[in-house]
């Protein structure tokens, strides 16, 4: 028996798919941007956004506009950030990595719990930048499109313009590209590495604010919302390739709207079955490309 | 100014009794709380001694060949669920260990295929992604009949067998303890010897250049495949005993999921990674400061202070301590005694001390 | 001896961690001087270099342009005039030939089209592969930009560490002389170390020859060239 098609549907789901992709396109983003700096893994990266989006509801709360507080969430996440680059993970980065690994796994257990500590074990709820009452929606090929999904990866499309023009338009971006392609060159270019550095861990702060504080509104804020979401975008970087921001973009769309498929149409596989039926099909993508779908292959080294 | 350090050969009379003396003093602390037997203490020093064989079961794979693994909690829960389900199905509790080792090998064999062709953190992932599928897995309705779905499988003590001085339900906790202890020191027997064979110096020739491994004929595939498989199949065992001590198995138990395999990780780099010490101390380490900074919090009752606690301790660690409470010690040790390796000498009659398994060695290390 | 030393390094020492490299080195670089520090393969030239850029730490005094630079970050000894061209080229593999040559202007402010243009004029490959990724570039290419890279900051000193590695003696040449060339245009001085010492003592005011860690021997470029022990063990005959 065949079922009919129904096109309308499948543009909400893929809407969907769109709009949480966006989310761990954003985080992809910000993991790349330390890895690229650092060769490393920041376990706490969706912490530090988390702690990010509890400023947020905190500002909120006393009546700051929410564009407003998550502008100064991102702000204050940045700075943390660059703080715990500084104080926390500089002083080892040349020693063993897997020190650092410890050191991050420290801060993700530390910040995570801080929340509980600070915040309290209850979630709470956080306001959605975008128009979300029922009737907020716009019709896309007759399909009705919700705003709150698909402002989302509106955001995204402004911060990677932003992005584009900060690595490419400025002097503060080129420092930091030469930086992540060779520390030894770019300090005999008079750069502060160091400040570069706390300069990327910053930035990949505000962005993991950002991100979280998008989320939240869905996924309601408590100290386990961003652990699931860190792992898939961790996933969605390994994908596009470690080192490369576009391949972190297409890879936590693809991630986005393969659950919206494996959600709305391959339903005997269970929600629990998503990501690891998501991590099979990174397992395939990296045997045949071991680098990722952009990243550069690194040639043994020696 | 410094005082010199006194230099020991190693392997010299001076050397072996400074091991001797070491060995035994881990033996007594052992064995006193193996006799004293006090209830909660003893349950929380078995706790360890698990973590500790699944931690020298990735030592062998991470510390040693080098290949990061973020999915042992897969290989402990197998091996937890191979010995509940036999169990629950009639067998003797002792033998479904042999079977959990033998499942987790095969497993972890299959695992570790992707290692011959990803490298660092895009291996990483690909065991990480093992970790979340697990307990996925494990919930997979259509896998209830065996696994018991979300509500897991129940009654699964062990009581002391008849041969045992120990009696019954009573002496369970000693019973328990000794059990496990036995089998950590079989795993640490197989592990140490595995490294002093010719397997061991290919794996940390594999983990400290893989080309010049891959040059020197060694068979890169045949090696990480069948460690990746021996240290699956510690994990297991590890798993197994985890499995009888809380005598029952559910998707839910936090060691099954990527906070397991994470623990057995940070446990294994806190101890000091490829070190023969390392994973026993780790997980000493790991089990009591975890304890402690749980009592901290709940003593004053503040949510979340327990794990900022740890979390601080591990930042610590990792600043002062890169290569480990082992490496530290080291530290430590170097400004009274250096131990330079035995100066090469003739061939002739020096082959029996070849034969000496027992003995612990605390070589190996690349960390200084 | 030149008359004003622009660079004057006195008891020199560095390296890395615990294993000290240089042993209490003394050297001077003049105003407009062209001088080549000679040394085998681990002998401490990138060592000197390195300790120079002030990439590693070091003790003894560095003094230049009047100021004591031993202490100086290498952003601050960038800005007040040393620039380096490392050893094997340290090419942004990944950045565009031009987004390489913006870095090296990175310390500077205002406007640089006017110094890029002057550099792809001095080679004008550069200028056709301006947009490609710098790590596509041949050796001796990545060379050619490694010295433009450096000349950006408009240095007063230039460091050169074996420009000459991996490339063909006829590119060498050509390198030797815009080198030379940029020297007399703008009073510039060059620091060169090398292994190779034909070209390089040819193009030399004064030479010295560093042997593990310690200043061995120095003078013209002409007095090494016609000292046979030199000539034996750097300019291989004899």
């Amino acid at each position: 028996m065949m079922l009919a098609f129904d096109s309308s549907l499948f543009i909400q789901r893929m809407v969907d798919g769109l709009g949480e992709g966006s989310i761990y396109a954003m985080l992809a983003l910000s993991i790349v941007v330390v890895f690229r700096a650092t060769g490393q893994l920041n376990f706490a990266q969706g912490e530090i956004g988390l702690f990010g989006a509890f400023i947020v509801s905190t500002l909120t709360l006393s009546d700051v506009p929410i564009a407003l507080a998550i502008l100064i969430a991102m702000v204050v996440g940045a700075v943390l950030a660059a703080t715990i680059e500084r104080v926390v993970i500089r002083p080892i980065e040349h020693r063993n990595p897997g020190a650092v690994v410890v050191a991050s796994i420290g801060l993700f257990l530390g910040i995570n719990q801080l929340h509980s500590m600070i915040w309290g074990p209850n979630a709470r709820s956080l306001p959605s930048v975008f128009p979300n009452d029922a009737d907020d929606f716009f019709r896309l090929f007759g399909a009705p499109v919700r705003w709150e999904r698909f402002g989302i990866f509106l955001v995204l499309l402004v911060l990677l313009a932003l992005l584009w023009v900060l690595f490419n338009k400025t002097k503060i971006g080129l420092a930091m590209r030469a930086v992540a392609n060779n520390q030894e060159s770019a300090g005999l270019a008079g750069i502060r590495v160091g400040g570069i550095l706390m300069i990327g861990w910053g930035l990949a702060a505000a962005i993991s604010v950002l991100a979280a504080s998008l989320l939240a509104p869905q996924g309601g804020l408590s100290a386990s919302l961003m652990f699931g979401p860190f792992l898939i975008a961790s996933a969605a970087a390994t994908l596009g390739g470690l080192d490369s921001p576009i391949g972190a973009v297409v890879g936590g769309l693809a991630l986005g709207l393969i659950k919206a498929i494996i959600i709305g149409y391959v339903g005997f596989l269970g929600g629990d079955m998503v990501f690891t039926v998501s991590l099979m099909i990174i397992l395939v993508v990296l045997l045949w490309r071991p680098g990722g779908l952009f990243g550069t292959v690194t040639v043994e080294r020696v | 100014m410094a005082m010199q350090p006194r230099i020991i050969t190693r392997g010299s009379v001076l050397h072996r009794v400074g091991q001797l003396v070491l060995f035994g003093a881990f033996a007594l602390f052992f064995v006193r709380a193996g006799l004293e037997g006090d209830r909660t203490g003893l349950g929380l020093l078995t706790d360890a001694i698990i973590l500790a064989t699944a931690v020298t079961g990735l030592n062998l794979i991470t510390g040693y060949t080098g290949q990061i693994s973020i999915g042992h909690s897969a290989f402990f829960g197998i091996g937890a669920y191979t010995t509940a389900i036999l169990v629950d199905r009639g067998w003797a509790h002792g033998w479904t260990f042999p079977i959990a080792a033998i499942v987790a090998f095969v497993i972890g064999c299959i695992v570790g295929l992707p290692a011959l062709r990803l490298k660092g953190v895009y291996l990483a992932l690909v065991t990480l992604g093992l970790a979340v599928a697990f307990p996925a897995i494990l919930n997979y309705e259509k896998l209830a009949d065996l696994t018991g779905g979300p509500l897991g499988i129940k009654n699964l003590t062990y009581l002391p067998p008849d041969w045992t001085p120990f009696d019954g339900r009573a002496d369970l906790h000693l019973w328990l303890f000794w059990l496990s202890l036995g089998i950590f020191l079989l795993v640490s027997l197989i592990a140490s010897n595995l490294l002093r064979s010719r397997v061991g110096r290919a794996m940390i020739a594999i983990r400290d250049n893989e080309t010049a491994a891959a040059v020197m004929g060694v068979d890169r595939a045949a090696v990480k495949t069948v460690v990746f498989g021996l240290s699956a199949a510690m994990a297991g065992v590890a798993g197994s005993l985890f499995a009888i001590k809380l005598t029952l198995v559910e998707p839910a138990i936090a060691f099954f999921t990527i906070i397991g395999a994470i623990t057995i990780l940070v446990a294994m780099v806190v101890g000091g990674s490829a070190s023969t010490w390392g994973p026993l101390v780790g997980a000493l380490f790991y089990t009591y400061v975890n304890d402690w900074a749980r009592t901290q919090g709940e003593e004053r009752s503040i949510d979340g202070l327990a794990g900022v606690i740890f979390g601080v301790i591990l930042i610590l660690l990792a600043r002062f301590a890169p290569f480990g409470v082992v490496g530290l010690l080291r530290k430590f040790r170097a400004r009274f005694v250096r131990v330079v390796p035995k100066p090469p000498v003739a061939l002739a009659g020096d082959l029996p001390s070849a034969s000496a398994p027992a003995e612990a060695n605390p070589s190996h290390a690349s960390t200084t | 001896m030149s008359t004003e030393a622009l660079l004057t390094a006195t008891g020199l020492t560095a390296g890395y961690g615990q294993v000290q490299v240089l042993q209490n080195i003394d050297f001077h670089v003049g105003r407009g001087e062209i001088v080549v520090i000679l040394g085998a393969n681990g002998a401490g030239k990138t060592t000197t270099m390195r300790a120079l850029s002030g990439m590693i730490g070091r003790r003894g005094s560095v003094m230049f342009d009047g100021t004591e630079m031993v202490n100086a970050k290498p952003d601050a000894i960038l800005r007040a005039g040393i620039s380096q061209v490392p050893q094997g080229r340290g090419t942004f593999t990944d950045l565009s030939v031009e987004d390489n040559l913006m870095t090296g202007a990175y310390s500077r402010k205002g406007d640089v089209s006017e110094d890029l243009e002057r550099w792809f004029d001095a080679f004008p490959r550069l200028r056709e592969r301006r947009t490609q990724r710098a790590g596509g570039l041949s050796g001796g290419e990545q060379q050619m930009l490694a010295i433009a890279r450096a000349m950006m900051s408009r240095p007063t000193l230039l460091l050169c560490d074996e420009p000459s590695l991996g490339l063909a003696p006829l590119i060498t040449q050509e390198l030797f002389r815009i080198l030379a060339q940029a020297s007399r245009d703008t009073g510039m001085s060059l620091l060169i170390v090398e292994q190779n010492a034909n070209l390089a003592l040819a193009l030399a005011d004064r030479a010295y020859v560093l042997e593990t860690g310690t200043i061995v021997a120095q003078g013209t470029g002409a007095e090494l060239l016609a000292d046979d022990t030199i000539k034996r063990a750097y300019l291989g005959v004899g």
